[in-house]
């Protein structure tokens, strides 16, 4: 599960997706920008079936939060 | 023609596109009361796809009203050839948007007027400052109403008034520079739900949703295909399962379908789409490998098909490669391939046509034929920004030409042939009439095109009202028929003694009939009555126009530099077998 996020963000940041971790974040990494962040959102909410709500959409920071809200939504990525 | 791709795609994508050497160059603006951030990136993606290199300008957020009404802003510095003003409903009518129906009935319509002049000033202090056509939005007509159902009883609605400054928008349709996108139409077409996303907005000022911005961008690259005039001419089409389903040649006439059953009648609405095309004057083809006599019997007689023998401007119903038809009708219709749209319903047919003539556009077609029609219905390659009479006549110039080709053939001596068709031109000067399909013209006449220079209507009409140029046309009819205005040429006047030829241009479909002789007779006749001594015209050559080149020397130019020149002191021979009539 872990790795179809990854793959999301690789394809969506065009990067390779060793550089994600965790702490990844806009501070660290370059291609992710205020903007194509909600395209990253669209395409995680198409693949995984779910919507973010405003509070979580302001709350993700790096893509540590993101795993944090499929815990609470209850979707397995581990 | 894949429009699967997302934003994601076009964002990268726009990172590793360099300019090339030979592409078209164009200059896009973009203006917006809100984040239009994927707009420019997804236009140069686009453009660059259809072999047009697009450098963009993008305001500064919310600030189009300065950038429009300070005449040294960047945006005016930019010098684009095309601005986007996207205009916004909840930006526009600020509070009222929410609390219109606690405007007093008196001041609702002061009110739209403040709102429409405003609109107004900005776009037309635009005009004044700039070459560039600006496309306006229309304004979305929301869906929701706080008097709800009651809403159609309100008079001055928040609806009605959104609608009356879309109508008045749309008016000024009437002038050159200033054209309106149907905004309003984009969000019915995809639904308010979808285009405005509530979180999106309120956490980034997002007002058209990130999934449909390459789709707004798909609207928005109407205008690029018409006004750097890269539109479609003519669809060629295959038969077997993309005119009718079944094939013709296993099934017979009375087997394949097409009418009243659930697949005959998706046939037969694209048919009906293609029919409508062809009345605005989109020709049509035929490239399809069948028995002549099987296929042509089903368009003679068949009583549910719709497209008839003279709906087609070419037909190749033969054995013979695909492609090599295709490269026939090109050339028989006198166009480009790149003018040329393939609907064929068999996948390996369309790779190989795509692989061997990549100029063509060969259209994705769908499994299914209930889906046909939407091929139609989703295309944007056939846009102008104007329909001209020559568009809705050509169809029917193009069965005279047919006729005319039967007519030489019968001929040995083509001059014999050329007495016999009784050809008349009729030169006319640049009016409001002529303009629009003089401007289409040096927009879209590659082959025999002396300069190549594209003009934009409001550019012609500039021309035709300075006292410093001549702008006419030739309308050309025989006795097949009008074959409309064909040709065009600007003079410049450059001082008593010499006149420039800045434009010269016959469509291809009239060339090497003498009319262009008798334009070029005109343009003599005229200098001499006015004391001209010299006329110079230059040829610039380009991948398509080498059936121009020689022309000024044959008829007697001499080469002077880059220049061919004529004195006028000197008489030319000219075509005798045509009749002038002159409009003055």
């Amino acid at each position: 599960m872990s790795e179809k996020l990854y793959q999301i963000i690789s394809k969506v940041f065009s990067i390779d997706s060793n550089r994600i971790n965790d702490e990844t974040s806009p501070e660290n990494l370059e291609e992710w920008n205020s903007f194509n962040f909600y395209v990253l959102l669209d395409e995680i909410e198409k693949e995984f079936e779910m919507k973010f709500d405003l509070d979580e959409l302001l709350g993700i920071k790096k893509v540590g939060d993101l795993k944090k809200i499929f815990t609470k939504h209850g979707i397995n990525i581990e | 023609m894949k429009n699967e791709e997302n934003l994601a795609y076009f964002l990268n994508e726009a990172k590793t596109i360099k300019p090339r050497e030979l592409g078209r160059k164009l200059r896009v603006a973009f203006l917006a009361s809100s984040t239009i951030n994927g707009f420019e990136e997804t236009m140069r993606v686009k453009c660059y796809k259809k072999g047009i290199d697009c450098v963009t300008y993008v305001a500064d957020y919310n600030q189009y009203n300065q950038e429009l009404l300070n005449e040294n802003s960047g945006l005016y510095q930019f010098k684009p050839d095309i601005t986007f003003l996207i205009l916004d409903t909840r930006h526009i009518l600020g509070d009222y948007f929410f609390s219109w129906y606690s405007v007093p009935y008196d001041d609702r319509s002061k009110i739209i007027s403040k709102k429409i002049s405003e609109i107004e000033i900005v776009c037309n202090t635009f005009a004044k400052n700039s070459d560039s056509k600006l496309i306006v939005t229309s304004l979305q007509i929301p869906n929701y109403s706080p008097y709800g159902i009651d809403d159609g009883h309100v008079t001055t609605s928040l609806r009605q008034i959104i609608s009356q400054i879309n109508t008045e928008l749309f008016q000024w349709n009437l002038q050159y520079k200033l054209l309106t996108y149907d905004f309003d139409q984009f969000v019915r077409k995809y639904g308010e739900n979808n285009i405005f996303n509530y979180k999106q907005f309120f956490s980034g000022d997002i007002k058209i949703s990130t999934e449909y911005i390459p789709k707004f961008v798909d609207e928005l690259m109407r205008y690029v295909y018409a006004v750097t005039g890269i539109t479609k001419k003519c669809i060629v089409l295959d038969l077997d399962n993309t005119l009718w389903g079944g094939i013709i040649g296993e099934e017979g006439f009375d087997n394949i379908k097409l009418g009243d059953n659930p697949v005959g009648r998706a046939f037969v609405e694209f048919q009906k789409r293609l029919l409508a095309l062809n009345q605005r004057g989109i020709l049509l083809a035929i490239n399809s490998k069948n028995n002549f006599n099987d296929a042509i019997e089903v368009i003679q007689k068949h009583p549910s098909m719709i497209l008839r023998e003279d709906n087609f401007a070419c037909i190749k119903i033969n054995w013979d490669d695909k492609v090599v038809n295709l490269q026939r009708i090109a050339e028989e219709l006198n166009i480009g391939l790149d003018s040329l749209v393939f609907f064929d319903d068999d996948p390996i047919n369309q790779e190989y046509v795509r692989e061997s003539l990549p100029d063509v556009l060969v259209v994705d077609f769908p499994k299914d034929p209930s889906q046909y029609s939407q091929i139609i219905t989703e295309m944007k390659e056939f846009e102008v920004l104007r329909i001209t009479e020559e568009d809705i006549q050509r169809s029917s110039m193009y069965l005279g030409q047919k006729r005319r080709k039967e007519l030489e053939n019968k001929f040995d001596d083509y001059n014999e042939f050329l007495k016999h068709m009784n050809i008349q031109v009729e030169v006319k000067k640049a009016d409001s009439f002529t303009i629009p399909r003089i401007s289409q013209l040096t927009l879209k006449t590659n082959q025999f095109n002396m300069t190549t220079k594209r003009y934009q209507e409001d550019e012609v009409s500039k021309f035709s009202s300075s006292d410093n140029k001549i702008v006419e046309c030739v309308q050309v009819s025989d006795k097949f028929g009008d074959n409309g205005i064909t040709g065009t040429y600007v003079i410049e006047k450059k001082d008593d003694e010499e006149w420039i030829i800045d434009t010269f241009l016959l469509s291809c479909r009239i060339m090497g009939r003498g009319v262009e002789e008798i334009m070029i007779d005109q343009i003599i006749e005229k200098a001499r009555l006015s004391g001209i001594k010299r006329i110079k015209g230059e040829f610039i050559p380009t991948t398509k126009n080498k059936p121009a080149e020689n022309f000024y020397e044959k008829l007697g130019f001499d080469k002077e530099d880059n220049f061919w020149v004529f004195n006028t002191n000197n008489i030319m021979k000219k075509p005798e077998h045509i009749k002038v009539k002159k409009n003055e």
